[in-house]
């Protein structure tokens, strides 16, 4: 009913507001793209204003195009973006048209120091609560491990966001897990975004554009993950002439190359990456040792063309790859590979469309060659995806947005295949196929002056579709029932309304109240025996056993900029509940289980917690402070005698201070430090002796301890040659704090035997230098 | 579990790339209340079969531990009439006097200590046995000699069958040669066939020479035991040594808190010479 009521609400609004606006007397549109006047690449989040209209603005969407309906009349336009030269423009509004802009950027010539004229308030008046954006600079300037940029590993240092662990691409937003993120590379969904076990991003750092991290205030548009949504948008390539950038690293070397297909019209984009960390491994004397493989290499393609004003094509395309193996022995590998076809649309002056056609498919196979039992174990998850998203620009500041989303599943939990006289048995666990389908309307409204707001509402549905055999399972975990199911036929059917809210309330030109609330629902899962990422970890969809997870949040918070927009500042609160968490029984059998659903626990959880940033984007010191203080439970029936305890990523305290300075054109330092509450972890409070063995730990609580606390410095310089090139010298863990990556027990050598903890430490103070050119 | 293996192996690679380090640390542990551990076995061999009985220590006691409960009642029976109260003979142990354990019988255990009762049931399971048994040796790349035992035998298809094997060499404590691995099996992939498990261990410390008797048991056990030692095995791991990430007590078939278990299980054993 209530669900009603609210549908009901957003046809009202929709049929209130179109007429309107669609028969206002003597008004026209001006629509077009937004570029780099360099190479032509379109830029996201620009800003055009019209002068005389003092509250008339819009910012360019993600492809670089923006929309504005206005009176007949004369104006000037400013066009401002950061990073670039503001530009104004004159035009004569008789007519709808098309106006495309491209802007200079600010140079960055010797012994300048460039000082942009305007400084946006965006942050304080758009809707957007709970979310950061970071730009190609801040991303590019932070210092990281081995010196190889990332974003996974920025984006940890911004507010409401934790590392999953020491040197890990994996990240926990607002007390969810590592899997309720939902990572988007140019509209794809990355189901595994690292490499090496975690310690790299997928996600060439040389070709990013723009990068947006949501942990609330999550938009209609976005859906399927709870926890949050990173939208990485990469560059599309130089439309004006070749060029290319490259780096030598100490893990990894990279190289891009772009250039005009046809001068103004199309582009391609070339990457790739491979490290060579395997070499270290090779310098060993242990046979076994320099045997092994320890390896990734990553690459992506990308061309578009521009067919006349309205219409643009992207066909794009990633693969990756990690490969290792101990010795001859035992091995594994993993891999994404996506590919996107997408097409831009323009219908008339106001409305803009893109419709995608998604493939993306991660494999996971592990294999063993020892004697007489080989095998090989694949899993991994496919995807066909086809989805169009629509933006209205009804009137400046009132926009709507609309689309679906459909996408077909394919699970394969696991298949064992053997060679040769082996004496391992061939398997195979079924695999499992759903359709998992939405549309959406968001309509984002400026109501009075000073208050905006966007509302809208996701339908989701997911349907787990046959061939395939449905089990129910007693509270042992014995199957009671079964019944199979033939292709196509639907198994079992989710349905959900998520409503998305967000309002603004503007005190003044420099302060502002947000207040937030999400509704997500996530309907695949991720079964994983590890707390961090892990190419192993298997997906598996929603079931009759297995419900989707629900999750609301509300945000508030209080928006403020000082010294002309210069400092950005906010302070926000939520709190956070999440239902049907999946947990796993003691001794759970997650590998090749055709039952594996019957060996999950279900429970609940919450966040709530304060999230303060403080940060300069202007001059020659830029950077932030974000402290988050935060509580994170878990609930779940048998566990810790049914009471909640917190859950692993619970943090109490989690501070990030980023700084980059720029000294000169030639020299260039960032420091960023970082301090967290250890993870809370289960450690034994006694132990005993049996089956003539001992100490066995005997546990009372679940994490009822902590490790120690986290923190360490992180420093970089960078030297800028007079051409393009750089060099860049970084110290990671720069004063060798011994940070625990994992602490066990173990029974000592000694007569008689006793007990004690040790702690292991992986990264110590690691010094790396990159050498970076463009030609 | 397999796959944990892996991701071990690669985080030693690490940190033999990176030069991880490991320290012992001193870490502040709260002491639980002592808390029973009961221990109680019958099997298909002539008894007597033995209970035992003790308490948690502190885990940080400068020496393993365990105090001995005295005085208490403990009383094996059937479903069969048969009832065997045991004897103390040491602190904490306790033997039956009569109690002859059969297969296809399921056996009860009553302990009364300090005013508290608990019980446990298992199933005895009907015997498999070893239809043969082989052993090869060869080096590995490292040089240290990797010994493959292969041990065959046929699963009966009418029911759910649970296996544990325990090494002996000579007079060498059980499983010296196991590194604290537990070798636990289900039918689950292999039901009524006659099947091949190998096991593999590396003498690495030399304990193993030419000539010595290796001796194998094949233990057919109920579900709650297989249960029992498989969640033992994830906090014990290898060598003594716990790395699980959310780690919690063995799943236990004995009533009201108490630690351990009690299960009944049939042996066949089966001997060979190594090289």
């Amino acid at each position: 009913m209530k669900l009603n009521l609210l549908l009901f609400i957003v046809l009202c609004e929709l049929s209130v507001f179109f007429p309107v606006y669609a028969t206002a007397q003597n008004t026209f549109s001006f629509s077009g793209t937004i570029r780099n006047s360099e190479t032509g690449e379109a830029l996201i989040g620009a800003s055009v204003f019209v002068e005389e209209l003092k509250t008339v603005g819009t910012t360019t969407n993600a492809y670089g195009f923006y929309s504005l309906t206005i009176p007949q009349g004369t104006y000037t336009l400013r066009i401002q973006f950061i990073g670039f030269k503001t530009k104004r423009d004159t035009i004569v509004l008789d007519r709808d048209q098309t106006i495309n802009f491209a802007l200079h950027e600010e140079s960055v010539n010797v012994g300048e120091v460039v000082i942009s004229a305007e400084r946006s308030n965006n942050n304080v008046t758009s809707t957007e609560i709970s979310t950061n954006k970071l730009d190609v600079k801040e991303l590019q300037s932070v210092p990281v491990l081995f010196g190889e940029k990332d974003v996974l590993k920025t984006i940890q240092l911004l507010p409401g966001i934790e590392a999953a662990g020491e040197g890990n691409t994996g990240f926990f937003a607002r007390g969810g897990g590592a899997d309720e993120n939902l990572i988007l590379l140019d509209e794809a969904p990355v189901y595994n975004p690292s490499h090496i076990l975690g310690f790299m991003s997928v996600f060439n750092s040389d070709a990013i554009k723009d990068v947006k991290i949501m942990t609330g205030g999550i938009p209609a548009e976005y859906g399927g993950r709870l926890s949050s949504v990173l939208d990485i948008h990469t560059n599309d390539g130089n439309e004006k002439f070749f060029d290319g950038s490259g780096g030598i690293g100490l893990l990894a070397s990279r190289l891009m190359v772009e250039g005009p297909i046809v001068k103004d019209e199309g582009s391609f984009l070339l990457s790739g990456r491979r490290t060579y960390a395997d070499l270290f491994l090779k310098l060993s004397s242990d046979t076994t040792i320099n045997r092994s493989s320890l390896y990734f290499y990553d690459m992506n393609g990308k061309v578009n063309y521009r067919l006349g004003n309205d219409d643009r094509i992207f066909l794009s395309g990633y693969f990756g790859k990690d490969n290792f193996s101990f010795g001859d022995f035992i091995g594994f590998n993993w891999g994404n590979s996506t590919g996107t076809l997408r097409w831009n649309h323009i219908w008339g002056s106001r409305l803009f469309s893109n419709a995608s056609f998604i493939f993306s498919d991660y494999e996971y196979s592990n294999y063993s060659n020892v004697g007489t039992s080989n095998f090989e174990l694949t899993s991994g998850i496919r995807d066909l995806n086809f989805k169009t998203d629509f933006d209205y620009f009804i009137q400046p500041r009132n926009t709507l947005k609309f689309g679906f989303d459909l996408i077909y599943h394919t699970f394969n939990p696991g298949q064992i295949t053997t060679s040769g006289a082996s004496a391992i048995t061939a398997a195979t666990i079924a695999q499992k196929y759903a359709a998992e389908n939405a549309a959406y309307v968001s309509h984002e409204i400026e109501l009075l002056p000073v208050v905006s707001v966007q509302y809208g509402v996701r339908f989701s549905t997911f349907t787990l579709l046959g061939p395939g055999t449905a089990f129910s399972y007693d509270a042992a975990g014995d199957v009671l029932d079964s019944a199979s199911y033939g292709s196509g036929t639907p198994i079992k059917t989710y349905m959900n309304l998520e409503p998305r809210f967000a309002m603004t309330y503007l005190l003044d030109e420099s302060n502002s109240i947000k207040a937030s609330y999400t509704r997500t629902v996530q309907y695949l899962h991720q079964l994983s025996n590890s707390t961090t990422t892990n190419p192993n970890a298997l997906w598996i969809p929603s079931s009759n056993n297995v419900q989707p997870l629900f999750a609301d949040q509300v945000s508030l918070g209080y928006f403020r900029n000082f010294f002309d927009n210069s400092y950005e500042t906010s302070l926000e609160v939520y709190y956070k509940n999440m239902e049907h968490l999946i947990d796993y029984k003691n001794g759970a059998d997650l590998r090749l289980n055709p039952n594996v659903e019957s060996q999950l626990v279900f429970g609940r959880g919450w966040s709530y917690g304060a999230e303060f940033l403080v940060k300069k984007k202007f001059g020659a010191l830029t950077g932030w402070i974000s402290y988050t203080l935060s509580r994170t439970d878990r609930q779940f029936p048998g566990v810790n005698n049914g009471q909640p305890y917190p859950a692993n990523q619970d943090r109490t305290h989690d501070i990030s201070v980023v700084l980059m300075y720029d000294y000169n054109a030639h020299w260039n330092f960032s420091a960023t430090w970082v301090y967290y509450t250890g993870n809370a972890v289960t450690f034994p409070s006694g132990d005993y002796s049996v089956d003539g063995r001992a100490p066995i730990p005997y546990y009372t609580e679940r994490n009822g301890y902590r490790m120690p606390a986290y923190h360490r410095l992180d420093l970089s310089v960078t030297y800028n040659f007079s051409g393009n090139s750089n060099l860049n010298f970084s110290l990671y863990n720069a004063y060798d704090r011994m940070n625990p990556y994992l602490i066990y027990f173990q029974k000592t050598d000694t007569t008689p035997p006793s007990t004690q903890a040790i702690q292991v430490t992986i990264f110590p103070i690691i010094p790396s230098v990159t050498y970076n050119f463009k030609f | 579990m397999k796959n944990s293996i892996f991701t071990a192996a690669l985080l030693v690679s690490f940190a033999i790339a990176f030069q991880s380090c490991q320290n012992v640390i001193s870490v502040d542990l709260n002491k639980a209340n002592p808390q029973i551990v009961i221990e109680g076995k019958v099997t298909d061999q002539p008894g007597p079969y033995t209970v035992t009985i003790s308490k948690t220590g502190n885990y940080f006691d400068p020496v393993l531990e365990f105090p001995p409960v005295s005085g208490a009642a403990a009383i094996i029976s059937d479903k069969e009439g048969n009832t065997d109260t045991l004897r103390e003979t040491a602190a904490g142990t306790y033997i039956t006097s009569a109690l002859r354990g059969i297969t296809g019988r399921t056996y009860s255990l009553t302990v009364i200590s300090e005013g508290k009762t608990y019980n446990g049931v298992s199933f005895l399971p009907r015997k498999v046995f070893i239809d043969s048994l082989s052993a090869t040796s060869f080096h590995a790349p490292g040089g240290n000699k990797v010994y493959e035992i292969n041990i065959t035998f046929t699963d009966p298809p009418e029911t759910k069958n649970y296996y544990r094997v325990v090494l002996h060499i000579n007079s060498l404590p059980p499983d010296s040669v196991a590194d604290g691995r537990y070798y636990l099996y289900t039918d689950k992939l292999f039901n009524g066939n006659t099947i091949t498990q190998e096991i593999r261990f590396r003498n690495d410390v030399n304990i193993i020479h030419p000539g010595d008797t290796l001796t194998v048991d094949l233990l057919s056990i109920d579900e709650a035991t297989y249960n029992y030692f498989n969640t033992l095995k994830d906090i014990v791991g290898e060598n003594d040594r716990n790395i699980s990430a959310s780690p919690a007590n063995p799943n236990t078939n004995l009533s009201n808190g108490s630690l351990g278990y009690f299960s009944a299980y049939a042996i066949d054993s089966k001997s060979i010479i190594l090289n």
